[in-house]
């Protein structure tokens, strides 16, 4: 008896918790007409598609194109160069603790607010020319997704044991060689949850692109939604409809990636 | 057994210190540079200035305001977030029907976008139509003007971020939960150890580090305050909601005083770098 209680609880807390996205998935699917009547009934009184339909009209498909390869290749920059360094901080003798220090100064990146080095960093972009440019926008972003990559792959890289990597040194293979048919296999799994991660990280990412996009056809997701909610008589249902569009991935690999979590969002913490 | 070969390190790791030095050394010591200067407009003449940036700034009403809103919202937003975070943690720390897809609904909120949570709750914040207002009027009490109130709006964008981040707090606490070993827990209720006293002598201490680092993480995080400031309030009524992010973005971006901007940013700097210190200090303690 005592457990049913227990459950039943506990079940209530999840679903006031989930309110919000229920809210979001109903709104979505109402009829403009309905939004305004009774906006704030939780599941529509009839399915309508007008909100997706109105979003399809848009620019809606450029975005999500532009969302998915600005964090595609900013992951891939980051997880090729992450894993390197990684590998170098697990495996190489540093002088003077050298990779402590260098860890910290990766962590003290990590945890620095971004807006911190806002304005110089527009101004290098403006120089290259890399303003308002998607491919911009992948460089900024390894602001947050390298030092990212590489606390957390320092702990995957950790767990390669040194004796398989030793026996094939012994073998004659190279640095190159073991790192791409040895290391590279054995840590699969977490260059998949690490790669997810950053990807995240570049889809969910708000103020670089806010600060560096200015044309409407180069705009990422969260620029979208900014642009909606700024506006006058926002569209609820439209935002609503970008909003499950923006949080079906997540939504999605939350179950995989539960056992990452607390590696992923606690940079050091195990 | 540790590999000596310096020339493979270096060519290892230079691509990793190139993308960083460019991209983050490079606008920090940029940002330091500017900070004790003035950079006149028309000629781009740079003047050093001493300290004069910031003895504007700390005699600036707009500055001070923005320091207690972000120390406010800072603390109030992980002071929460914790709490809320070990109340869920303990629930979930036992067996339930159900617990297996509980987990990933519980972190929903922490994975979709803060611009997606935003325009949520920016909806139902809404005066007319929205969920809150809805649900207060039909019980009998008076509609709340959310996020147009001053003495209330910053305690909305609150309500926000612990919505969206007390997750992270419950997974921290929950994993030092789950490393208590079984025999402290029971050899506890034989010494007749019951309920709320068990777990302010017993669990608590336990999982104090779990709470801690939890605590500090959020803190860390809090303290960045934009995205939500920006799409919700823009900072106001007034300045009750303008944070240090939106200060360093009102003056960088709109105002284009690259004085005040670097040296309010540079301030930002010094407080998460000590917030930062602290936090390795407790972590990176006997590692490698």
């Amino acid at each position: 008896m005592k457990a049913r209680i227990h459950s039943l609880c506990v079940w209530l807390v999840v679903t006031l918790f989930m309110l919000p996205i229920i809210w979001m998935f109903g709104t979505a699917f109402k009829s403009p007409g309905e939004i305004l009547n009774s906006g704030a009934n939780l599941i529509p009184k009839h399915i309508s598609f007008s909100s997706f339909e109105a979003l399809w009209q848009g620019n809606l498909t450029t975005l999500v194109g532009n969302t998915l390869f600005i964090s595609i290749s900013s992951t891939a920059v980051s997880v090729a160069v992450a894993f390197c360094a990684a590998y170098a901080l697990v495996r190489y003798d540093f002088p003077a603790k050298l990779d402590n220090v260098f860890l910290l100064a990766v962590l003290i990146i990590k945890m620095m607010p971004p807006i911190v080095i806002a304005i110089p960093l527009y101004s290098l972009m403006n120089q290259v020319g890399l303003l308002n440019t998607k491919l911009g926008l992948v460089l900024a972003y390894q602001v947050y997704t390298l030092p990212f990559c590489i606390w957390m792959l320092l702990g995957f890289v950790r767990d390669v044991p040194l004796e398989i990597e030793e026996a094939s040194a012994m073998d004659g293979a190279h640095l190159s060689k073991r790192l791409f048919y040895i290391v590279l296999p054995l840590c699969a799994p977490g260059l998949v949850a690490t790669s997810i991660f950053a990807m995240i990280l570049g889809w969910n990412e708000f103020l670089f692109s806010l600060l560096f996009i200015h044309t409407p056809n180069n705009f990422t997701l969260p620029l979208l939604i900014a642009n909606f909610m700024t506006e006058d008589g926002t569209a609820w249902g439209e935002l609503m409809a970008v909003g499950i569009i923006s949080s079906l991935p997540m939504l999605v690999l939350a179950g995989y990636m539960q056992r990452y979590l607390l590696r992923g969002f606690s940079m050091g913490l195990k | 057994m540790l590999y000596e070969n310096r020339k493979q390190l270096i060519a290892l790791l230079l691509p990793a210190i190139v993308v960083l030095g460019l991209l983050t050394v490079y606008p920090i010591v940029s940002v330091v540079y500017n900070a004790f200067g003035e950079v006149d407009h028309a000629s781009k003449n740079y003047t050093f200035v001493g300290l004069s940036n910031f003895k504007v700034l700390f005699e600036d009403f707009f500055f001070i305001s923005a320091i207690k809103n972000t120390v406010l919202f800072t603390l109030v937003a992980s002071f929460s977030q914790v709490l809320l975070g070990l109340w869920l943690a303990l629930l979930f720390n036992r067996q339930f029907s159900g617990r297996r897809f509980a987990l990933p609904m519980i972190i929903y909120p922490m994975m979709i976008s803060t611009l997606v949570c935003s325009a949520i709750w920016k909806s139902w914040y809404h005066y007319d139509s929205g969920l809150l207002n809805t649900v207060l009027v039909a019980v009998g009490l008076p509609a709340q003007e959310w996020l147009f109130n001053p003495d209330l709006a910053l305690y909305s964008i609150v309500l926000v971020d612990t919505w969206q981040w007390t997750p992270m707090a419950f997974l921290i606490i929950l994993a030092g939960l789950q490393s208590i070993p079984k025999d402290i827990v029971e050899a506890a209720m034989v010494d007749g150890a019951k309920g709320w006293n068990s777990f302010l002598h017993i669990t608590l201490p336990l999982i104090q580090k779990q709470v801690m680092l939890a605590f500090l993480l959020r803190s860390i995080d809090t303290f960045k305050l934009f995205d939500k400031v920006y799409v919700m309030t823009g900072g106001g009524p007034g300045n009750s909601t303008e944070t240090l992010s939106m200060f360093v973005y009102k003056y960088g971006f709109r105002f284009f005083d690259l004085g005040m901007a670097s040296a309010s940013a540079l301030v930002m700097l010094v407080i998460s770098l000590l917030m930062t210190l602290l936090y390795a200090h407790k972590t990176m303690k006997g590692d490698k």
